[in-house]
């Protein structure tokens, strides 16, 4: 038994020719193209939307675009994720891969940078389509000015527009929204090498997406005052620990209305994801390496 | 380098029975060896043991207890399967690639790439006949071309072992036959098969040897001539015979003491006759 299978055998070419056929795969689900589309439904719409508010435009388009993108990353990431191995699996593609010199890590690997590849793809679109909806906006600001100011206090006016339009910190923003997806779908990785259905893994998932968004507000709420028992404190630091505090990467919403995001600020939060997803993708792998197929 | 292709030793798999103590024993203390080139025929019921024994051989399966290697490689280990041809039963491949991409694709997972690649796909292609279908997606092959995509990919990284589950399953006479000629060739060439078919027909016209298998356990092993021919008895055809020959042929025999068991008109083989008559109207 000295002779075990290295669970770490890795190939780089066999990890991109999987991850890139996962990638072609999951573009070519409906599901892709059906949130794609209700994004930038919304990122599209927001310029109309956004005559009947009554905050600043450019907040409201940034608050609106984020958020959508957040969430349709979240979404593509969870249900692109949930389906990959059990249908493998049911499939038997699994066994002809697997039948290969292609260890189980360079598989699980694959198919998560496959995922990730999606993520990276999908934001990128929708960030463009952000981007050309602000510069629209910023072009109706800047001919809204233009009717309203005499020529002298115009280009004063102008430079103050484009400076609130495009900030350099959407830049991480926008990146760590790819990371909470990753990171979100690695998590999904990883119930699926546990659960026997999809939908379970996706309803787990979600209850986690949840619990990972009010569970720094349940630890305030429990430990405040210093009364907590040590048991509860106990559960506390289990659940910070099991579920990533996706509240952290709320960071997008100070970012939205105009807050500058400090580098120190935005390496820890892109550090915490990136931990959990090693953290996530190694257990996925642990567990994946003694299943029975 | 090893001349043994595939070695089993005492090999047990138990499955756990979810929410119970019990276990289900897949395989028991089996024993196998297969020589380097010989085509050996896995046989048995459903639930035999058949298709584990296969997953274990291939490392997809861990076993309970033993040991199986492949040409003197642990099966567990990944090194293991770089000289083996999976072909799994009722293949299903990803539908959105074609023919090529499909091979292009395994390839790239057996090491290959470039135009090596490509020129080893374009001549597996025309091997298994799918030269004009390459381009087409997988969503659109018969279950027969399904196969033969199948048994391509296998061959892709020119092995020197391969596993074949039930390789003509739901195939027609014709495709049948072409997977047939296909593992006649890959034994020509020297390749070791290990085959499961509940086709006995198919694996006594091809196997070297044979294993019976069931319930886990290897019931009969050995040549095929050595488990299932009549030693004391031959066939005897004749063409444009006339009775009275017949008749003066069973006074011979019956006078030096022997019996004739049986005696009808021959008939042709049914596949060659089902090719024959589809090949005509082809």
């Amino acid at each position: 038994m000295n002779q075990a299978q290295n669970p770490f055998s890795l190939s780089l070419r066999r990890i991109w020719a999987l991850s890139h056929n996962t990638f072609l795969e999951l573009v070519r689900l409906k599901v892709f193209y059906f949130l794609l589309l209700f994004a930038f439904l919304i990122i599209g719409s927001s310029l109309f939307t956004v005559q009947f508010s009554f905050q600043n435009p450019l907040q409201v388009l940034k608050d609106v675009g984020l958020g959508a993108m957040s969430i349709f990353s979240w979404l593509l990431g969870l249900l692109c994720t949930a389906n990959l191995l059990p249908k493998d699996m049911e499939d038997r593609t699994l066994y002809t891969i697997l039948a290969k010199p292609v260890s189980r890590f360079e598989y699980l690997l694959g198919k998560l940078y496959g995922v990730f590849l999606l993520l990276g793809l999908s934001v990128l679109l929708m960030s463009l389509l952000f981007a050309g909806v602000l510069a629209i906006r910023e072009q109706q600001e800047i001919a809204e000015l233009a009717r309203n100011l005499s020529p002298e206090n115009l280009p004063a006016a102008v430079a103050e527009i484009r400076a609130a339009t495009f900030q350099m910190n959407l830049l991480p923003g926008i990146a760590l929204i790819l990371l909470k997806a990753m990171l979100c779908s690695t998590l999904t990785l990883l119930l699926s090498t546990l659960a026997s259905s999809s939908v379970f893994t996706v309803l787990t998932s979600v209850v986690v997406y949840l619990i990972g968004h009010v569970q720094g507000i349940a630890r305030e709420a429990w430990l405040a005052g210093g009364q907590a028992s040590p048991l509860l404190k106990v559960l506390v630091a289990g659940m910070a620990l099991a579920f990533p505090d996706l509240q952290l990467f709320n960071v997008v919403d100070e970012i939205a209305v105009g807050t500058a995001l400090p580098a120190l600020l935005f390496w820890q939060v892109a550090g915490f994801g990136g931990m959990y997803i090693l953290v996530y993708f190694l257990l996925a792998q642990l567990v994946f390496s003694t299943r029975e197929l | 380098m090893s001349a043994t292709a595939i070695l089993i030793k005492d090999l047990c798999k138990e499955f756990p029975v979810p929410f119970r103590r019990e276990t289900v024993k897949a395989v028991q203390n089996l024993s196998l060896e297969v020589p380097a080139g010989e085509v050996y025929g896995l046989l048995g019921p459903n639930g035999s043991g058949k298709s584990t024994t296969m997953k274990i051989v291939l490392g997809l399966v861990r076993p309970t207890s033993g040991t199986t290697s492949v040409f003197g490689v642990d099966s567990r280990r990944v090194e293991s399967r770089e000289n083996v041809g999976f072909l799994p039963e009722n293949p299903y491949f990803y539908k959105y690639l074609t023919g090529l991409e499909t091979l292009l694709f395994f390839g790239k997972l057996c090491g290959l790439a470039g135009s090596p690649l490509r020129e080893r796909s374009r001549e597996l292609l025309h091997t298994v006949g799918l030269e004009e279908a390459a381009d087409r997606r997988l969503g659109g092959y018969s279950k027969g071309m399904l196969q033969r995509i199948g048994l391509a990919q296998a061959l892709l990284g020119e092995p020197r072992l391969l596993v074949l589950d039930e390789p003509t399953a739901g195939v027609d006479p014709a495709g049948a036959h072409a997977i047939r000629d296909l593992i006649l060739q890959c034994k020509q060439r020297g390749i070791t098969v290990l085959l499961c078919s509940h086709l006995l027909g198919q694996v006594q016209e091809i196997c070297d040897r044979i294993g019976i298998m069931d319930r886990g356990e290897l019931l009969a092993e050995g040549r095929i001539d050595d488990l299932a021919g009549k030693k004391n008895q031959i066939e005897l055809v004749l063409e444009n015979a006339t009775p009275a020959l017949l008749e003066s042929l069973g006074a011979m025999s019956r006078a030096s003491g022997a019996q004739v068991v049986s005696q009808r008109g021959a008939r042709t083989d049914l596949e060659k006759f089902f090719l024959d008559v589809t090949r005509h109207r082809s």
